[in-house]
């Protein structure tokens, strides 16, 4: 397959593309260059730039967008929506029906209306992120792929991560996010997503929270295991262990 | 009151700044500058002062979200949403008490023509930019109502006399808008933060 990554040279990018090169042609963007070698085809582009997303897409068979910026108050709206759109877009033009999201996980569940007080949150509620930059700014973006499914054959997955982990690095008893995984793990829920039929997913609208099996059962990652088969590693378990 | 308009150049804009004009003090904002009678503020409404000092004092905020003539989709995306955020944030910030955002019924067209549709359906926008920026700037508003920092009334406006539509934003004005009490659920009287009013007939 015929992969396009956009935002391919951050901090998740490296680790999903040694992911999926072995088995697909990577074409990676990023609007910085990589500071390492990466498998495949690579391109500077601004995910912001409409006419260049649309022409990164052609002859692409699916679409990853990694792209964030978290924190300044027009690139994090050009990103993190616009990026959306435009990827919409480009998809729309080259007929494209695979396109593989991603965020945090407050895109829906918000920064401070569930997490402190809920538990077995899933990933299939109402998006309410609040005003938070970071979680709008992707909420926004979520809600512009939800409206193009609407209207084309078009089969968006988010991915909602919460943080990140190298496992070697982990220290006895440091503090935690509510969901957890490691880089390589995460990584490879994108080959699983690159692989399902798009019939087996129950819409073409789905949203994944990705993370290890964690005891205290404050988020749930039942439905990624459910419907993509992924399989979390136990290489986190320090954390509470 | 005192009520700042926005999308100045836009004629729907500029009709309502010349009706309210008669029992109230308008002020006009806009990305480039407009030639009015009315009190003029030029802004891009970024994330910095400038957008508190625009809205400070304003007892109401009505939001157009209209594109500027010949506006790329890339540029209409950014003003109905980060445009949009900045300056909601800064109206929260000012404790401006009431913002009404003037959308669209274009967002339920895509129901069976002869359904009684009301503000209680869910919104099916399309992916034309017309209407999907409009469904876009609701979206932002609806966090601000939902975290209480704003009282937003949104009126959607369809097939409709420009008398109709002035008549809907003077009853919005004219309905009490009370920041949500903390604390108070709606049956002990917590005021609402956000409502809809459908204004015409949808096509």
């Amino acid at each position: 397959m015929n992969v396009l990554i956009l935002g391919g040279a951050g901090m998740l990018g490296p680790y999903v593309a040694r992911e999926l090169a072995p088995a697909h042609n990577l074409r990676i963007t990023d609007v910085n260059p990589p500071e390492e070698d990466l498998p495949g085809e690579f391109l500077l582009l601004d995910v912001s730039d409409l006419d260049c997303v649309v022409s990164a897409a052609e002859g692409m068979d699916a679409i990853v967008n990694l792209s964030v910026l978290r924190r300044d108050r027009k690139i994090a709206w050009d990103v993190s929506t616009r990026g959306c759109y435009n990827m919409m877009q480009a998809a729309v033009t080259h007929g494209i029906s695979r396109v593989i999201n991603t965020g945090p996980h407050y895109t829906v569940a918000g920064r401070h209306i569930t997490e402190i007080l809920d538990f077995d949150i899933g990933p299939d509620i109402p998006p309410q992120p609040g005003t938070n930059l970071y979680a709008i700014t992707k909420s926004i973006g979520l809600e512009i792929c939800r409206v193009f499914t609407e209207h084309h054959d078009i089969s968006v997955q988010h991915y909602l991560f919460y943080n990140f982990k190298d496992p070697a690095a982990i220290q006895p008893g440091e503090r935690y996010a509510p969901y957890v995984i490691s880089w390589e793990n995460s990584a490879e829920v994108f080959t699983l997503g690159l692989d399902i039929d798009l019939n087996a997913l129950p819409s073409r609208h789905e949203v994944f929270y990705v993370f290890a099996d964690m005891p205290h059962g404050n988020f749930s990652n039942e439905k990624t295991k459910r419907i993509l088969g992924f399989k979390p590693r136990r290489d986190v378990e320090t954390l509470w262990k | 009151m005192h009520i700042l308009i926005t999308s100045a150049r836009h004629e729907l804009s500029a009709a309502l700044a010349d009706h309210l004009a008669q029992s109230h003090d308008i002020r006009l904002t806009e990305r480039t500058h407009v030639e009015t009678t009315h009190e003029f503020v030029l802004s891009g409404l970024g994330h910095d002062r400038s957008t508190n000092l625009l809205t400070r004092g304003m007892d109401a905020i009505i939001h157009a979200v209209e594109p500027l003539p010949d506006e790329d989709v890339s540029s209409q995306l950014d003003s109905a949403t980060r445009r949009t955020y900045n300056l909601l944030m800064a109206a929260a910030e000012e404790s401006v008490p009431q913002v009404i955002l003037l959308s669209t019924l274009e967002l339920m067209a895509d129901y069976p023509a002869g359904y009684r549709v009301d503000e209680r359906w869910r919104p099916l926008p399309s992916t034309h930019p017309p209407t999907l920026t409009k469904h876009l700037a609701e979206q932002v508003g609806r966090e601000f109502a939902r975290e209480g920092s704003l009282a937003i009334k949104i009126l959607r406006l369809g097939e409709t006399s420009a008398k109709t539509i002035a008549v809907a934003v003077d009853e919005a004005l004219a309905e009490p808008a009370l920041l949500a009490t903390k604390h108070r659920s709606h049956e002990e009287g917590g005021a609402e933060t956000w409502s809809i009013t459908h204004v015409g007939e949808r096509t």
